[in-house]
């Protein structure tokens, strides 16, 4: 690169280049691309690896997603190409497609299936929490550089309204029409213009019968001192605040000052008997260090592939259901392998193996008669309708409105 | 750290070596100095003080009813938050850690610098190595490593379950002691460096002088070994005092429940929260009460200890 021109290593450089690009069938275009995303990847590695369960890098590398990679190529593309003329036609638009999501939360086989159907590479990046997700979806206000990912329902009117994710083009995902009649119009996405439900779950608790008896109903167990040490709730504000909303008999979606105030309160006095506010239910409950924790209902499915005795409760006295979304992002570099994505997530057996390896279920109509008996027949997680009505759903709170939480939340940390 | 000796030494080698031009070095020298001095200047404007700004700046906005950040009503009412009461725990915890970190670090590390500066011999560098080894893992995967060792049905549970000496797992892992114990196993080593160091510096003749002059060895060591390398020992603080007290990684996997830290605080301002002036002024605060509290202490070291 720095030689002269007419520099003969230069030259034979240069040829033995083309000849690579036209043996592997690779464009220029697609060459930069690899080596910019090789290069994204290598600056990315710490931080990812800083980040993980540390929830740091959203503030840390707030432009440093994928995106580094695609939008960078632009400039430098159409350098080359006004240079030399392209030597083979680029064969499809969109050979990538950058995913954001959960680790261990689609099915084993589903990348690997999607890459041999479609020719599309998969990057596929993990975050630790729910937050960090956010953070850095929202670092550029337009997905960070993802193609796709996952949020909860609860997120999608503010990324509707804050333009972080990108109307759905219906054509390209015909098996929309598997989704269930009751999830074809969310109220939190009407129509499912921006979004198509993935799966759903409950937030109960687990707890290992072996340290504590009983058969729970309530919430009770989570503030039996006789568990002092061992109890676990989720790190998590709005869900620790719903809990005691429930005992309480409280609306968890309140913003009341004075009913907020009561549910610190509870939780003050629950505080002490806490090990620990869990980022790792799963972990927390096989390891033995947690006899009794919050947990949503596809976690406890993980954590009794280690430690079958584990059981799960969804309270009688109330509880939370939620539900998240497969989204294309605004800024999305490939929004049509994106969709390509959903629409593979959609197909009956693919969805079925999704639920089959996580345990949450879905609204996939079509897929039910795949999925595993062990899921579809287990009340815990295939909740009965009588009990899926009394559910509770957590709504998306304004600025002002959450601050209310986060504040009382911070103070009870503190 | 080698940049910034520049200007001081260009500062002082005038009296130390007057030059023909009454005090003024020649022009291509006084360059020669621009050119060592400013990439040192560039790194710290672009990566210390440009982020810093941009906190400052976020930290007199505030958010809209679409949660974006404005700027349209600068205030400090950010900053008049951050002083509430309710986060004092948290930063007393995050103080309580850094102190207790500290000084274990400099009671176990000084005699570790010690012995190898006195005993190393030959294989001083090899010991120094060793010190340093474990930043070839990633602090990340160390800190996990903690945790595996320190669960209920950990190594360690697992070790004292076999020799008999517990009959249940004891909870170590999400408490005080598994926090300072992961902070002092991560900083041990920026201790252990500065005061080797000094001790290898330390004038050896000066302790023979001592002993001849009819010191004990305690004696010697008290007087003059440990004054001497007071520079040392005061640089080790400062190393793991400052990242100590920000540190939010090792009391968030190693902690629980009752050993929240500021970090913490400030995280879920940033995260859950989704409120980054608040977030920003916290920091922003934060920063300034321990650079201010570091100052504070280094004035009152030079004065009294080091003289």
């Amino acid at each position: 690169m720095t030689g002269r021109p007419g520099d003969p290593t230069d030259a034979l450089i240069e040829r033995e280049l083309e000849r690579y690009l036209v043996e592997r069938r690779m464009t220029r275009r697609q060459l930069l691309e690899a080596v910019t995303a090789l290069g994204a990847a290598v600056a990315l590695a710490p931080i990812v690896a800083a980040c993980t369960n540390a929830g740091l890098a959203p503030s840390a590398a707030p432009s440093t997603g994928p995106s580094a990679a695609p939008p960078s190529i632009a400039p430098s593309e159409v350098a080359v190409a006004s240079a030399t003329p392209e030597p083979t036609p680029v064969p499809s638009p969109e050979k990538e497609l950058f995913v954001y999501n959960w680790d261990a939360y689609i099915g084993a086989d589903t990348v690997t299936k999607f890459q041999d159907q479609t020719g599309i590479q998969v990057h596929y990046d993990k975050f630790p929490d729910a937050d960090t997700q956010m953070t850095k979806l929202r670092s550029d206000g337009k997905g960070g550089g993802y193609d796709v990912s996952y949020p909860a329902s609860t997120e999608l009117p503010s990324l509707i309204s804050d333009g972080v994710v990108l109307k759905l083009d219906k054509s390209l995902i015909p098996n929309v029409s598997n989704l269930r009649p009751e999830w074809t119009n969310p109220a939190y996405d009407p129509g499912n213009a921006y979004s198509i439900p993935n799966y759903w779950w409950t937030t109960g608790y687990a707890w290992d019968p072996a340290k504590v008896p009983g058969n729970q109903t309530t919430w009770d167990a989570l503030f039996d001192p006789a568990s002092k040490g061992h109890i676990g709730m989720l790190d998590d504000q709005r869900e620790v605040f719903a809990v005691a909303g429930f005992k309480l008999g409280i609306d968890p979606n309140t913003t009341d000052e004075a009913q907020l105030d009561q549910m610190l309160n509870l939780l003050e006095q629950q505080k002490p008997l806490l090990r620990k506010y869990t980022d790792d239910d799963i972990g927390d409950m096989t390891s033995g260090n947690l006899w009794i924790s919050h947990a949503w209902s596809g976690d406890w499915y993980q954590m009794i592939a280690d430690k079958p005795n584990i059981k799960y409760v969804i309270p009688t006295t109330g509880a939370v259901r939620g539900n998240d979304t497969l989204v294309v992002l605004s800024g999305a570099p490939h929004p049509i392998a994106a969709q390509l994505w959903i629409n593979f997530n959609l197909d009956p057996q693919i969805s079925a193996a999704n639920t089959n390896y996580i345990g949450y279920m879905g609204p996939n109509a079509a897929a039910e008669q795949y999925i595993d008996d062990a899921i579809k027949g287990d009340p815990r997680l295939n909740p009965p309708q009588a009990v899926v009505d009394k559910l509770v759903e957590l709504i998306f709170l304004p600025p002002a409105d959450l601050d209310k939480y986060t504040q009382r939340w911070n103070a009870l940390r503190a | 750290m080698a940049s910034p000796s520049t200007p001081a030494e260009a500062a002082a080698a005038p009296v130390a070596a007057p030059t023909p031009t009454a005090g003024r070095r020649p022009l291509s020298e006084r360059i020669a100095g621009l050119v060592f001095v400013a990439p040192g200047v560039v790194w710290l404007a672009i990566f210390f003080l440009a982020p810093l700004a941009i906190i400052l700046v976020v930290s007199l906005g505030s958010r809209d009813a679409a949660n974006h950040i404005t700027l349209a009503n600068p205030s400090l009412d950010n900053y008049l938050r951050a002083t509430r009461p309710e986060y004092l725990p948290a930063f007393a915890n995050s103080l309580r850690y850094a102190g207790i970190t500290t000084i274990l670090s400099i009671l176990i590390g000084y005699p570790i610098a010690y012995w190898i500066s006195r005993y190393g011999g030959s294989r001083k560098i090899l010991l120094l190595i060793l010190v340093m080894l474990p930043f070839w893992t990633s602090y990340l995967i160390r800190t996990y490593a903690w945790m595996i060792i320190l669960r209920d049905n950990g190594v360690l549970n697992s070790i004292l379950l076999t020799l008999g000496v517990i009959s249940d797992p004891i909870p170590i892992l999400n408490s005080d002691f598994a926090v300072i114990l992961g902070m002092t196993y991560g900083f041990l080593p920026f201790a252990i460096l500065p005061m080797y160091v000094s001790i290898d510096r330390l004038d050896g003749h000066l302790v023979e002088a001592a002993r001849d002059l009819f010191a004990s060895g305690r004696g010697a060591f008290l007087h003059v070994t440990l004054p001497l390398t007071m520079p040392g020992i005061v640089a080790a603080a400062l190393l793991t005092f400052i990242p100590a007290i920000g540190d939010y990684v090792t009391p968030d996997l190693l902690g629980g429940a009752q050993t929240t830290t500021i970090a913490k605080i400030i995280q879920v301002l940033f995260t859950s929260g989704r409120d980054w002036p608040y977030g920003s002024a916290l920091g922003f605060l934060l920063m300034v009460v321990t650079l201010g509290g570091t100052l504070l202490a280094l004035r009152t070291l030079r004065r009294e200890v080091i003289g």
